[in-house]
């Protein structure tokens, strides 16, 4: 059984801002860049430092603790050994609780992704520490770490504090934040930690892995996203968004219908976006789903069914069959192509 | 092991997503409007604990923790064709966090005996998809999240998982016992057979366990959770035109006006 | 998986359909010591069920608490409006004091979702087993004799002596078993209702209502709901207000417009407009109605069966009522009653059900369906007046008999009388309509 360490008496001694550096493959994931600049935000309010987590395989063959640096870290942790490729949450698991065991961070920052979800999940029981799932708002008050998150699938804001206990630890989605630009100029310490897991008390095997298509639909200004009404055809939304400088999403329904990838996924279990013009095609308006695209400037629902939610959701809307207006919206704007901004 | 696997599936009670509504008048939430259900996603993990026991034989225990009335989900779970059902009911529990509640969880699974057990991807009232993790580490167990496919092998005292990972997926072999927590609609939950769903609303009764029973009364409730919830407010909705217009060239002449 | 006992003939009577009058059976049978098991499709009673609406309470006071269900008003004022389609309105309004004192004349303004939830809980209260989400597809019968019902789950069949059908107005379960014809097309009406939210002080201050006071308002003419025999209506619960339309299937079918297209004109009326402004959609549905009167109710007693409430055409609609909640749940009592004694002495033929039928008889629901009966058939005969030139008459006569100018009264007078005796067809036309609508309000 894992050893559980309680540390409610010391609060004091921990300090610094950390982040769970994602990576597949050597290849980073965006929302770790989002958590850097966060985290610098705080760690400047708290008047400490922000701490990049690597954990892998032959790290110092990439420039990812370079990176971390540029793009706001003080200081970067490496575990680097075989046994952290790919990720595993047993390894991963153990190798952290005796970070913070040595180290006594006050603050974890993980991406809300569904490795670093299960990163999470499994890291907070052995250090007790207080995990709010999947932030949207992270301030200090009074001194005092605030996390805020969406509850009821987004209906409720809920404060959650964490008076006693550190770490505290925040997953946030996707695109909650925006990202940090790299600053070559920066400077930074790395500094390689000891490993103190052994394969031979790993639980899990890796049999197989191939890491998909990874499409950032966070960044883009225009978001062309469709639900069940597509019906198995994404064609004309691809054309659209193609038209427009845009990307595709979709609906976690029509991401499980297999009709587009889950890295396109809009939502409470997906991604959250915040484009300048978000075009919702045969989309209800579930909530789940609303709750990673409410922050959109403008909102365009096309939906057969006049009743549908999504209208009370969006600024402009049509009633009518999806594969009937995107063309005719396609054709539009073929013949004024000056509408659309170069 | 001959005669099977201890299969247990945790399913929480969550009030109604499409019911929780808000009080316009003290703008709180009105979670008493809402009925209580099954967490949609365990149904996936019901269906999954059951393919399993088709698969290699033994029982299903639903297991629960939550107030007296929450017993409710495990007659879902019966009906759908579960053996049996273990409510952890206990003041104790009260305002109890993720922690632990994956602690009582945990230990309950440890009484049964479980080799595997399920949950759903996470519950639609506080989504965090930690608690199954959770059991796992209190319980030093091997964990397999956002599950799409199981393969078992009883010989190797294994269960594979294709695991849905960031816009791809991985197979991963786990060593017994082990915590699956199943992809939200991965499966096709089947429904209740009519006999057994009037069995399992009527004649069973899921045994119930308190904190003391499981020997954690002091490792639970509010004073050892991490969090509190320090206030709950209401999401303001974005204000939109709600403007529905005829034409689509009226429709693309506003797209263009925000290009 | 553990043993699954199998429940046939455990139960003495199935009941289909947990909504009025089939939670009234098996509270019945209930009480009077049978095992029920009621088996409803919506995922609780009352989620499926669409109304106005007014519960009618006199039954159901003796049958429960009545202080205990979940009631949004209680009718402290009735209106009855004409509308033209150009936009007159010519209305009378009805508050009696009496009305505001317990019990209210026995009408409640409720929201089924809430009302037959509870209702149906008092049925399990009783001893009665519900089971929801499920469908019954048929019955099962032997020897012309029903012995139990067909479901939609798996292992879906279920035997028990006495099967009750409550299972509303469209009632597939019946025809399709034969105890029942398929409903006439004219003799179904269709209703789309929405309900909108409001700030529960606006609520009040726009219908002039407080405490638990609410308005009934009921509205005819074209300008309630076009070219077709029917009209609107408006209910004021405590956050919301219901407002629908509801109109024969035979003229919707000539008519071009949608039942949706229907509804929103009527709220576009201005007699109607600025009383919906504003609020949010909460709810939106569509229903059929049985409006048939006496004739069209089927064999309500069969060899193991009874059909109760809306299933059995127990509506009235006449225009001046629209009641249906309160036979649904006599009809419910007077079965579940005969049920009881019939399977007392054991017997669950048609013959020792036969009580059913006569107690309903006997009671106001017959009667009144008699008495009213009528009026559909004379309301489509007399369409165009009723429902076209009448309105637009009344709201030009009241226009000339009110009307500010430089001539004297005496003129406005007969201007008014003038263009009432058109749409009427002269004094002559105008005492035969008046002897031919009489029963309306007797
Ligand atoms: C724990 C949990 C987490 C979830 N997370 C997410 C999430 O992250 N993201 C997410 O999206 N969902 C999520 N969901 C699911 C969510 O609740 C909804 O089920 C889903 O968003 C509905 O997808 P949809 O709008 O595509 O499908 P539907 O609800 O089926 O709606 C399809 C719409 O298309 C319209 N339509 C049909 N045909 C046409 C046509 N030809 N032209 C135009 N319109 C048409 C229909 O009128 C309908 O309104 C989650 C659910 C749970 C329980
Ligand atoms: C728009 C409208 C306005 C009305 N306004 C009023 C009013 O103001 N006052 C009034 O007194 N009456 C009114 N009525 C009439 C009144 O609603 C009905 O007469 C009354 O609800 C009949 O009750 P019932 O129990 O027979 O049927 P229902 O209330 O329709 O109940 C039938 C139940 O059976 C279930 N069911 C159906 N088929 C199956 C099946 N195959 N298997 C399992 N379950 C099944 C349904 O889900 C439902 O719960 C109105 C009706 C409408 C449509
Ligand atoms: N109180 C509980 N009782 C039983 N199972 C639970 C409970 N809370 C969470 N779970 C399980 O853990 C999964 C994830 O829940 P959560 O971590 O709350 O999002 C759920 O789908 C359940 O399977």
């Amino acid at each position: 059984m894992a050893a559980t360490s309680d540390t409610s008496a010391d609060i004091e001694e921990h300090e610094d801002v950390w982040v769970f550096v994602e990576q597949h493959d050597g290849e980073v994931a965006n929302v770790t860049w989002e958590l850097l600049s966060k985290g610098r935000d705080l760690a400047d309010e708290r008047g400490e430092n922000l701490v990049a987590l690597v954990m892998g395989e032959n790290i110092d063959e990439t420039d990812i603790p370079e990176q971390c640096i540029a793009r706001g870290a003080d200081k970067v942790l490496i575990a680097d050994d075989p046994v952290f490729e790919p990720y595993r949450s047993d390894p991963y698991g153990e190798q952290f609780r005796h970070l913070v065991e040595t180290h006594k961070p006050a603050i974890a920052l993980i991406g809300g992704t569904h490795t670093g979800r299960d990163f999470a999940g499994r890291v907070a029981v052995p250090t007790h520490a207080g995990l709010t799932a999947d932030c949207t708002e992270l301030e200090m008050e009074d001194g005092r770490y605030e996390m805020r998150r969406p509850a009821f699938g987004g209906d409720a804001l809920a404060t959650i504090i964490c008076p006693e206990h550190r770490p505290q630890m925040s997953t946030v989605r996707p695109g909650v934040f925006p990202a940090a630009e790299p600053d070559a100029d920066r400077d930074g310490e790395i500094e390689e930690v000891e490993v103190v897991v052994d394969e031979a008390d790993t639980m899990t095997e890796v049999l197989e892995r191939e890491v998909g298509d990874v499409a950032d639909i966070t960044d883009a200004d225009v978001v062309v996203a469709g639900g069940m009404g597509a019906e198995g055809d994404f064609e004309p939304l691809w054309e659209l968004a193609d038209l427009l400088d845009g990307e595709v999403a979709a609906t976690r329904d029509a991401v499980e219908e297999g009709w587009i990838e889950p890295a396109r996924q809009v939502g409470q279990t997906g991604k959250t976006v915040r484009p300048k013009l978000y075009i919702a095609a045969g989309i209800s308006g579930a909530i789940q789903h609303l709750e990673g695209m409410d922050d959109s400037e403008t909102v365009i629902a096309i939906n057969t069914d006049p009743n549908a939610p999504i209208f009370d959701n969006a600024d402009y809307g049509i009633v009518g069959d999806l594969h009937e207006v995107i063309p005719e919206l396609i054709e539009y704007f073929q013949e004024n192509e000056e509408a659309i901004p170069a | 092991m001959t005669d099977g696997w201890n299969i247990v599936v945790c399913v929480k009670q969550v009030p109604d997503a499409d019911d929780v509504s808000i009080d316009p008048e003290t703008g709180r939430l009105n979670r008493s409007d809402a009925e209580a259900v099954m967490n949609a996603p365990d149904y996936n993990a019901v269906e999954a604990a059951l393919e399993l026991r088709d698969e290699v034989g033994g029982t299903v225990t639903a297991l629960s923790m939550g107030p007296p009335n929450a017993d409710a989900v495990l007659r879902v779970a019966v009906g759908m064709g579960a053996d049996d059902g273990v409510l952890l009911s206990d003041p104790a529990f009260g305002g109890s966090d993720t922690w632990p509640t994956s602690l009582a969880l945990a230990r309950a699974a440890e009484e049964l005996d479980a080799d595997v057990v399920f949950g759903g991807e996470e519950t639609t009232d506080s989504s965090t998809g930690q608690v199954p993790p959770g059991i796992a580490a209190h319980n030093g167990w091997a964990q397999l999240t956002y599950v799409e496919e199981l393969e078992s092998r009883p010989e190797e005292d294994k269960l594979v998982a294709k695991r849905d990972v960031e816009g791809g997926y991985e197979r991963v072999a786990a060593e017994l016992p082990v915590v699956v927590a199943m992809g939200f609609g991965e499966n096709d939950p089947r429904p209740a057979g009519l006999h057994r769903k009037i069995y399992a609303e009527t004649d069973f009764e899921p045994e119930t366990w308190t904190a003391e029973d499981l020997g954690i009364e002091d490792e639970v409730g509010l004073a050892v959770s991490p969090t509190q919830v320090g206030g709950m407010d209401t999401a303001d909705p974005v204000p939109r035109e709600q403007e529905v217009v005829d034409e689509t060239d009226e429709l693309a002449e506003q797209i263009a006006e925000v290009l | 998986m553990s043993e699954t006992p199998n429940y046939d003939s455990e139960y003495d009577a199935i009941v289909v359909g947990a909504g009025l009058a089939g939670s009234t059976a098996a509270l019945t049978m209930a009480r009077d010591g049978l095992d029920v098991i009621m088996i409803e499709r919506g995922p609780s009673p009352g989620t499926k069920n669409v109304f106005g609406g007014v519960l009618y309470t006199p039954r159901i006071r003796e049958l429960t608490d009545f202080d205990d269900a979940p009631k949004e008003r209680y009718v402290a004022k009735k209106t009855y409006s004409m509308l033209s389609e150009e936009g007159d309105e010519t209305s009378m309004s009805i508050a009696p004091s009496s009305w505001r004192e317990e019990p209210h004349n026995n009408s409640w303004m409720v929201l089924r979702a809430d009302f037959d939830e509870w209702f149906a809980e008092q049925a399990v209260e009783a001893g009665a087993m519900l089971v929801t989400e499920t469908t019954v597809t048929d019955l099962i019968k032997e020897n012309g004799e029903v012995v139990g019902v067909e479901t939609d789950r798996p292992d879906g069949e279920l035997r028990a002596p006495m099967v009750v059908l409550a299972e509303g107005a469209n009632s597939l379960v019946s025809e399709a078993a034969g105890l029942k014809d398929r409903d006439d097309r004219d003799n179904v009406a269709v209703s789309v209702k929405e309900v909108r939210k409001y700030d529960r002080e606006k609520l009040e201050d726009r219908f002039h209502i407080d405490g638990d006071a609410g308005l009934a308002a009921h509205y005819f003419g074209d300008g309630a709901c076009g070219d077709a025999v029917g009209g609107g209506f408006l209910y004021t619960n405590k956050r919301t207000v219901s407002i629908g339309v509801v109109y024969s299937i035979e003229d919707a079918a000539h008519d071009k417009k949608t039942p949706d297209e229907v509804l929103e004109e009527f709220k576009q009326h201005p007699a109607v407009a600025p009383l919906v402004r504003g609020g949010r959609m909460v709810e939106y549905s569509a229903h059929a109605i049985p409006e048939g009167g006496p004739d069209s109710m089927p064999e309500l007693v069969h060899d193991g069966a009874v059909i109760v409430g809306d299933a059995a055409g127990l509506v009235l609609n006449s225009g001046v009522h629209l009641e249906g909640t309160n036979m649904a749940v006599e009809s419910g009592y007077h079965a579940g009653r005969a049920v009881a004694d019939a399977l007392a002495q054991g017997r669950t033929d048609e013959a020792a059900l036969a009580s059913y039928e006569t107690n309903l008889r006997d009671s106001y629901v017959v009667e009144n369906l008699e008495h009213y009966g009528w009026f559909m058939d004379t309301a489509a005969e007399e369409k165009e007046f009723l429902f076209d030139d009448l309105p637009r008459a009344l709201g030009r006569a009241g226009d000339a008999y009110f009307k500010m100018d430089n001539t004297p009264k005496d003129e406005h007078v007969s201007e008014a009388k003038s263009h009432i005796l058109d749409a009427t067809g002269g004094w002559l036309g105008a005492a035969k309509k008046a002897w031919k609508f009489r029963k309306m309000l007797s």
